[in-house]
């Protein structure tokens, strides 16, 4: 149990003072679990973290997850993903019923408009930095542009992109593999 | 509504691969079903640079919250966080099976690829929305060009890119400047 009330403390710490993504958790749940408690071992959980990325999902949540299972059982599995979950849940309820009180006219949509502004940007710099890390074979910049020509011109759904493409990959790995 | 809102986000946590700025076009493509807009949409992702946590599950809470209210945001948070679940748990009886696997990497590298895609399109759609005025690409007739707003897009990406100024900072600042903006 009082493993179970660690986890939960941990994570929910992590997911209150993180921003902008779950894999900012990593250096606080490394300091905490593996240097202050040694309930794991760094190698464990960042062989979680990057298991986490290969299923669709939350990253940060399955991440929790795996490591509160990992400790203790089915209850740590479930405290620690409360713990992730709780904090964003929460302040995202209050954020979003505050955000439609706001009016949307005047000075304030003005601010808003200059706020939406800044969202494109991060959202060209998150694609941009994807991009710089992934987009090394040519035919992986092909998939791109496919996905972003379609969707712009919105002839194809994004579920349906996304499926095609993890079929282009194995397709793509399998006439390799017989090479 | 809250049984499609959690079905909606059952899809999204499903074929959410690769994080949550992949997942954010999913939600964008989804959520415009339940008719949010460009600018609602360009101000969850202002919300998500404000707010702490895992952007996926500050998305489905916003989205939930807006079209179901409460019970809204909790059946999407719930939703979207039920492969995580199921996942971990069908991993720790076949450990080792799914570790290492080609297929799954090569399926994952591809779909990173078309995430990029993806991001850059719904970049592109709120850049049109905010700078132009414009509900798409084929809306050129109607478009009404706001410098402000792109200018501070550009400012924007250079000092997050370039000086690697805080997003939070850029957020609330450029709120101010807007705000600003409206009285002179």
């Amino acid at each position: 149990m009082k493993k179970n009330l660690i986890l939960l403390k941990v994570y929910l710490l992590a997911g209150a003072f993180t921003f902008s993504g779950g894999m900012a958790m990593l250096p606080v749940i490394e300091r905490e679990l593996c240097e202050k408690r040694s309930l794991i071992d760094k190698e464990s959980l960042y062989e979680y973290a990057a298991l986490s990325q290969t299923f669709p999902g939350v990253i940060a949540l399955t991440n929790a997850c795996f490591v509160g299972k990992k400790i203790n059982g089915a209850g740590g599995m479930f405290f620690a993903g409360a713990g992730a979950i709780l904090p964003a849940y929460i302040l995202m309820s209050i954020a979003t019923l505050l955000y439609q009180l706001l009016p949307q006219q005047g000075p304030m949509l003005s601010a808003l408009v200059a706020v939406r502004a800044t969202s494109a940007a991060f959202l060209f710099a998150v694609a941009y930095t994807i991009a710089k890390y992934n987009l090394k074979a040519k035919v992986n910049i092909i998939i791109a542009l496919i996905c972003f020509i379609f969707t712009l011109l919105n002839l194809i759904g994004a579920p349906v992109l996304i499926l095609l493409s993890a079929l282009a990959g194995v397709l793509i790995y399998t006439g390799k593999d017989k090479k | 509504m809250i049984l499609q809102i959690f079905s909606t986000f059952l899809k999204i946590g499903f074929l959410g691969f690769g994080g949550g700025y992949a997942m954010l076009s999913l939600i964008f493509e989804e959520a415009s079903k339940f008719g949010m807009t460009v600018s609602q949409f360009a101000d969850l992702n202002a919300l998500d640079v404000l707010i702490p946590g895992p952007i996926a599950i500050n998305s489905a809470t916003y989205v939930g919250q807006i079209y179901g209210g409460f019970w809204g945001a909790l059946a999407s948070t719930f939703a979207v966080s039920m492969p995580s679940l199921i996942f971990v748990l069908a991993f720790m009886q076949y450990e080792g099976r799914i570790n290492n696997n080609g297929y799954l990497k090569a399926a994952l590298t591809s779909v990173k690829a078309a995430s990029v895609g993806l991001i850059f399109a719904v970049a592109l759609s709120i850049m049109l929305s905010t700078t132009f005025d414009m509900a798409n690409l084929f809306d050129w007739q109607n478009h009404r060009f706001d410098f402000l707003s792109l200018a501070i897009l550009i400012a924007a990406f250079v000092l997050h890119m370039r000086c690697n100024i805080n997003p939070i900072a850029l957020t609330l600042l450029a709120g101010i400047i807007g705000w600003l903006c409206y009285f002179i």
